[in-house]
């Protein structure tokens, strides 16, 4: 069953001189989890705005299921639920009365939504929230119990397509694992789910295709594998550098690719160096050339981070990103920056 | 909470899609954006009343004052003007003010993202500032008839058409002026009214007190028509309703109406 429940064909849209999509073309087919990853700016939002009709392309098509979009922006409405990247309007409602109200206005019949509110909540470990208000200026509900509604709110009907924009913003850890179940689980019931993120490592382990944006252009395409891609680089040595560090020299080794983000020196390795690999990172940090090294195997974030920085202009891959638009793999980061 | 991996297991064949739920009818939607709504507004309607308890025996007692010797008609004219100050208050100010922050905390752009027709998103609204305004004729009139012991002569179908029309008009330019202007110039406008329905308008005095162009001006703008009709509806043994009046006050209406839906509908 390969039915797309939404095609964009080389969709364009200029803010001014800015080109926010430019000439982008995915497909989100029912049963699909397809992550859109790119930095905050790359037009992750801009698209996402466009399949709902709050923006018009300047030029390219799409379609929600069987309905041009462009042309019949209201119908093509009533097959997308959509998660925004703000806050949903939950002021002076409880979590349990946004979710069913949202199930009611798209077609939910009142105990039908009684019950998918009460599932949605026991599933994202938001049950003892479920009654209380959220008041203006953020108080009564903490921002990740207010993320984990609009989710629910987003997804209590059966919609074809689900477009979910930075949905574990605000969220703890363990919830957040929660909540990419629930998203993997959407998908498997038979909708198509577009996951707009520039979390790369948590989205890999739900997606099946990925979409990656920089400046507006495709500048990948594929499943995980496909993108982490088979060639030399098998391993990644990441290097932790001192503050204020350049990073160290040329390694002994050969390396396919080089990145640099935060404090961190990516490289990518091949399987049979291992060996030098390590004697060589250890023998910086025992010169206090580095603080630590760990060796594993190559991930999305690295074919994420050299895709991206690619097209920025760089002379090299050696760019630095921005910390908070690549996220750390670095459990212990992740903690301290999500927790 | 479940496993988050267990759920990872991908299926072995893609499953056939989802069907959505039959779409709701267009009166089923709208009620449940008015419980949306009077959920929302539920928590500061308390407040508002006692804004407009205390801006009510504001205008009929305070107002008073500046006038000495007040006579009952110069008092009639005052107490039967104050609920279109408090209807237009509403409309006008608190209305552009509540807009303005739901574009600017993108409220307005979730309700647009709903898959409901957005006329309705305005129809609710509507109804849901009806019910906060209309008690607000009945507080100012309860405090006049304190104050000044006046004997009223109701015509109870004028007024409640006059209180709605006015109201729903009052409403409707509010959310226009909110969604056609910027948020902070927006904001800023809505403040200028208030000081124009107050103190320019006239409301709680009779035009031929103004100077004749500026008279003309307000026969054209919907503040006016609103008190007079509203008056008429209050005191139909003195105050004549006028035909041309409802005429400016529908045509306001419709504009109104007109531009707020075009600014739900539009696409940038």
């Amino acid at each position: 069953m390969d039915r797309a429940v939404l095609q964009v064909d080389g969709v364009t849209r200029r803010f001014g001189e800015v080109v926010a999509n430019d000439d982008v073309s995915l497909r989100v087919r029912a049963g699909q989890v397809v992550g859109l990853l790119g930095h905050n700016g790359a037009g992750k939002t801009t698209l996402v705005s466009q399949v709902v009709g709050l923006l018009r392309p300047d030029a390219g098509s799409i379609h929600v299921g069987d309905v041009d979009a462009v042309a019949q922006p209201a119908a093509a409405r009533r097959g997308v639920a959509l998660q925004a990247q703000g806050q949903a309007p939950l002021d002076g409602l409880t979590p349990r009365t946004a979710i069913e109200l949202s199930g009611r206005v798209r077609g939910l019949s009142a105990r039908e939504a009684r019950r998918a509110a009460l599932d949605l909540a026991e599933v994202l470990g938001i049950t003892p929230w479920l009654d209380r208000r959220a008041l203006p200026d953020g108080a009564g509900l903490s921002g990740g119990v207010r993320r984990l509604t609009a989710f629910a709110m987003a997804v209590v009907a059966p919609t074809p397509l689900v477009v979910l924009d930075e949905p574990t913003n605000d969220v703890d850890a363990a919830r957040r694992r929660a909540l990419w179940g629930a998203v993997r689980d959407l998908a498997d019931r038979g909708a198509g789910v577009l996951l707009v993120t520039h979390n790369v490592v948590e989205a890999e382990r739900v997606v099946d295709e990925l979409v990656v944006l920089d400046r507006g252009r495709v500048v990948g395409a594929g499943t995980p594998a496909e993108l982490r891609g088979t060639e030399d680089a098998g391993l990644r040595l990441e290097l932790h550098l001192l503050p204020g560090d350049d990073g160290p020299g040329p390694a002994p080794m050969p390396v396919a690719r080089r990145l640099r983000t935060g404090r961190r020196v990516l490289l990518g390795i091949a399987s049979h160096d291992a060996a030098a690999a390590v004697s060589w990172a250890a023998h910086l940090r025992d010169q206090g050339a580095v603080e630590g090294y760990a060796l594993g195997p190559a991930t999305l974030e690295d074919t994420y981070l050299a895709l991206t920085a690619s097209t920025a202009g760089a002379p090299t891959t050696d760019r630095i990103a921005d910390p908070t638009d690549a996220p750390s793999t670095d459990p212990k980061d992740e903690e301290l920056t999500r927790a | 909470m479940p496993d988050a991996t267990a759920l990872h297991a991908h299926p072995a064949t893609r499953p056939a899609g989802v069907t959505p739920p039959p779409r709701p009818g267009p009166l089923s939607t709208y009620a449940t954006l008015v419980r949306w709504n009077v959920a929302q507004v539920g928590s500061v309607l308390p407040l508002v009343v006692v804004v407009q308890a205390l801006l009510a025996a504001g205008l009929v007692v305070g107002f008073g004052f500046l006038i000495p010797d007040i006579t009952p008609d110069v008092a009639l004219h005052l107490s039967t003007g104050a609920p279109t100050v408090l209807l237009l208050t509403v409309g006008l100010v608190i209305v552009p003010q509540g807009v303005a922050r739901a574009r600017a905390d993108g409220t307005f752009t979730y309700l647009r993202s709903l898959p409901v027709a957005r006329p309705l998103l305005l129809a609710a609204e509507l109804t849901v500032w009806l019910l906060v305004a209309l008690p607000s004729v009945a507080v100012a009139v309860g405090v006049a008839r304190l104050r000044y012991a006046l004997d009223l002569a109701f015509d109870w179908p004028l007024l409640v058409a006059a209180a709605v029309l006015v109201t729903v008009t009052a409403t409707a330019v509010g959310y226009a002026i909110a969604v056609a202007l910027r948020p902070m110039v927006a904001q800023l406008a809505s403040q200028v009214l208030v000081f124009f329905v107050l103190l320019f308008s006239p409301i709680t005095f009779p035009a031929d007190r103004l100077p004749a162009w500026f008279a003309a001006v307000h026969d054209v703008l919907p503040v006016r028509p609103a008190a007079d009709l509203l008056r008429a509806g209050l005191a139909a043994d003195v105050y004549p309703a006028s035909g041309r009046d409802l005429v400016v006050l529908v045509a306001w209406c419709v504009l109104g109406l007109l531009v707020s839906v075009r600014a739900l509908v539009r696409r940038a």
